[in-house]
């Protein structure tokens, strides 16, 4: 693959072939050089492919290879004559990550680790064999979840009017079709509101042991010593089951429209077709389920934080500080070649990360710019940023999402053969809970890039801005 | 054309290998015919859920794919055998395949899942098309198979 070096952190793909743009890839040198064997940069060059796509095919410094879409791929379409893609958002829609603060010091946390890992992992199922914490969900109760999103958690007692404000699109994203999810999607769901999940999902108990911008963090509510709780986690079956019935829908639907791509999972509609519509219908659905989700989890992460320290919940003091979705597609107006226009936004394992003053940001968190929440490996550390003005000219407004993998899970698996890795992690500080040993395995914290050289690369192109490290102590996996 | 159901075999994880998959789980599989070729990707499957060893074949159930590649067969078969595993909440560890024509009939014999009494070894979100394969050549049948995990 051709890179031309256009700065030390910003890489392209020349346009060639198919290409209707270039590719843009934001990583180090060290980082390049790792990726060349990747076939991660194909699919940057994939997507580039895609009708109706504007200014460049986007990579972000944690880019892995996925199925169609990178992991870590941002493409924009004309909303007007483009097309969406249901691989670009992926079987995960809405998967994302919220952060809550306590009012707790790590110190007073430290002799209780043990109790507190246990009530988080007895109280937040993982959604496989077992029931939701809301068992038995009608279809017409899913219909309402998957209307009204985070909203629904409310209404319901599991989400404060604060938690509310504090999340992406306020936790519902509008224009969902509850008549757009099929009947099997509905029944993998049933059972998963309020579920983790396994692979890369998590909860995650932290301390904050730097903070790099004062002012923000302050402004975030965030403080050295600090203890914070990270649920990273989806749409669950719901979500899976609609992308995959759409992917049949729309793969079988692209000749038709003309469409053909080098990649099958890439398969996409025109975003103006029926099929394109409904796709949208049941994104924007099974999204608020994800966000409905993860707000009930942070409610159940709440009350083994009462149970197990034996606080009041004043003491505790849980707040949501925000919740960012990482797959997703949505419509938003950005500057190309020089005009405003209105673009779909594809963001496949990619955050949004709107720049201060921005109308789709809540009152209090505007002046900041969007908090950006990217988790690391459970054996280091993740962090906090906000997003900066250049995101929105360069980015569409997106920063990274994670560490990204360095390493198969299937050399993860082997390397971690014979080795006790309770027992290592134990030694970083870190206690884990875990439903299985092949998913601790595969998340080692070798299994990953170093989250701190991806955070600084998108702080290096002025993308985001760090505010603040939190250092995991106790970790919950599937 | 119908063929004789193959019979089931008990090295479940031998029947397939993993290879190198950075962010999910790919795997290849080799048999000597079409219809193996389709059994061994459904005992694939259920390997990759639990640890099948101890799965008691103990209640039965059917699925029936039509498709017209087998690209398709393959997608959609196992798209049905993982429905039936995250909605049904059934394992199996038994598999006899029947083939007429552009449709494949799968029996599976397994039973309830209990995380009780079955090691889960992880969810499977779905199963991808993303470089999916599907070969037959005179000396036997290939398939390769990226699952988003």
């Amino acid at each position: 693959m051709d890179l031309i070096k256009l700065s030390d952190h910003l890489w392209e793909i020349p346009k060639t072939g198919a290409m209707r743009v270039p590719g843009r890839v934001y990583a180090s040198a060290k980082m390049i050089e790792g990726m060349r064997e990747d076939p991660a940069l194909t699919q940057v060059a994939n997507v580039a492919c895609l009708p109706g796509i504007v200014g460049y095919s986007l990579a972000m410094p944690d880019i892995h290879w996925g199925y169609g879409f990178p992991i870590g791929g941002v493409a924009a379409v004309d909303a007007r004559g483009g097309v969406i893609s249901p691989g670009g958002v992926g079987y995960d829609i809405n998967c994302g990550v919220r952060l809550a603060r306590t009012r707790l010091d790590f110190n007073f946390v430290e002799p209780r680790i043990d109790q507190l890992a246990d009530a988080l992992f007895a109280r937040i199922p993982a959604g496989v064999g077992s029931w939701g914490a809301i068992p038995g969900l009608s279809i017409e109760q899913l219909k309402e979840v998957v209307s009204e999103g985070a909203k629904w958690a409310l209404r319901n007692g599991y989400a404060t009017e604060r938690d509310l404000e504090h999340t992406e699109e306020g936790g519902m994203l509008a224009g969902a079709d509850p008549d757009r999810i099929s009947e099997r999607a509905y029944k993998r769901g049933a059972k998963q509101l309020g579920t983790l999940g396994s692979g890369n999902h998590f909860l995650e108990i932290s301390r904050i042991d730097e903070i790099y911008d004062s002012k923000l963090a302050d402004a975030l509510g965030l403080e050295l010593g600090q203890v914070t709780v990270m649920i990273h986690s989806g749409s669950r079956g719901l979500g899976h089951q609609t992308c995959d019935d759409y992917l049949k829908l729309i793969g079988g639907a692209m000749a038709r429209y003309g469409i053909n791509l080098p990649d099958r999972q890439l398969a996409a509609v025109p975003i103006s077709s029926p099929e394109g519509q409904a796709y949208l219908g049941a994104m924007a659905a099974a999204a608020n389920f994800a966000w409905c989700n993860r707000q009930v989890m942070m409610h159940l992460a709440e009350q083994a934080f009462l149970e197990a320290l034996s606080i009041a919940p004043r003491e505790l003091g849980f707040e949501l500080v925000y919740d960012v979705c990482h797959n997703i597609a949505k419509f938003e107006e950005h500057i190309v070649d020089g005009r405003m226009r209105l673009v779909c936004v594809h963001r496949k394992g990619a955050t949004r990360a709107f720049g201060p003053g921005h109308p789709a940001l809540p009152a209090a968190l505007r002046p900041l710019g969007q908090p950006v929440l990217v988790p690391g490996d459970m054996g280091r550390y993740s962090f906090v940023l906000v997003g900066l003005e250049t995101a929105m000219r360069e980015t569409f407004g997106s920063s990274c999402h994670g560490a990204g993998r360095l390493m198969s899970r299937m050399k993860a698996k082997r390397e971690a053969g014979g080795r006790d890795l309770h027992a290592e992690l134990k030694a970083l500080g870190v206690t884990v809970r875990a439903h299985s040993r092949a998913g601790i395995a595969e998340e080692m914290p070798h299994a990953y890039k170093d989250v701190a050289e991806v955070v600084e690369v998108m702080e290096a192109a002025r993308i985001t801005r760090r505010v603040a490290r939190l250092k995991p102590f106790a970790v919950i996996k599937g | 054309m119908p063929t004789k159901p193959t019979a089931p075999q008990t090295e479940d994880a031998a029947l397939f290998r993993e290879f190198e998959h950075t962010g999910d789980l790919g795997i290849e599989l080799d048999a000597p015919t079409r219809g193996e070729l389709f059994r061994r990707a459904a005992i694939a499957l259920a390997a990759l859920l639990v640890e099948t060893a101890g799965v008691a074949e103990i209640e039965q159930r059917e699925i029936a794919v039509e498709a017209e590649a087998d690209l398709d067969l393959m997608h959609d078969l196992l798209t049905e055998l993982l429905a039936l595993f995250t909605v049904e909440g059934f394992i199996w560890r038994g598999a006899w395949v029947k083939e007429a024509g552009r449709s494949i009939r799968v029996t599976l014999r397994g039973e309830p899942f209990d995380p009780a009494r079955h090691a889960f070894r992880g969810e499977i979100k779905a199963v991808t098309y993303h470089q999916l394969m599907v070969e037959g050549s005179p000396g036997g049948w290939r398939s390769r198979i990226i699952f988003d995990v």
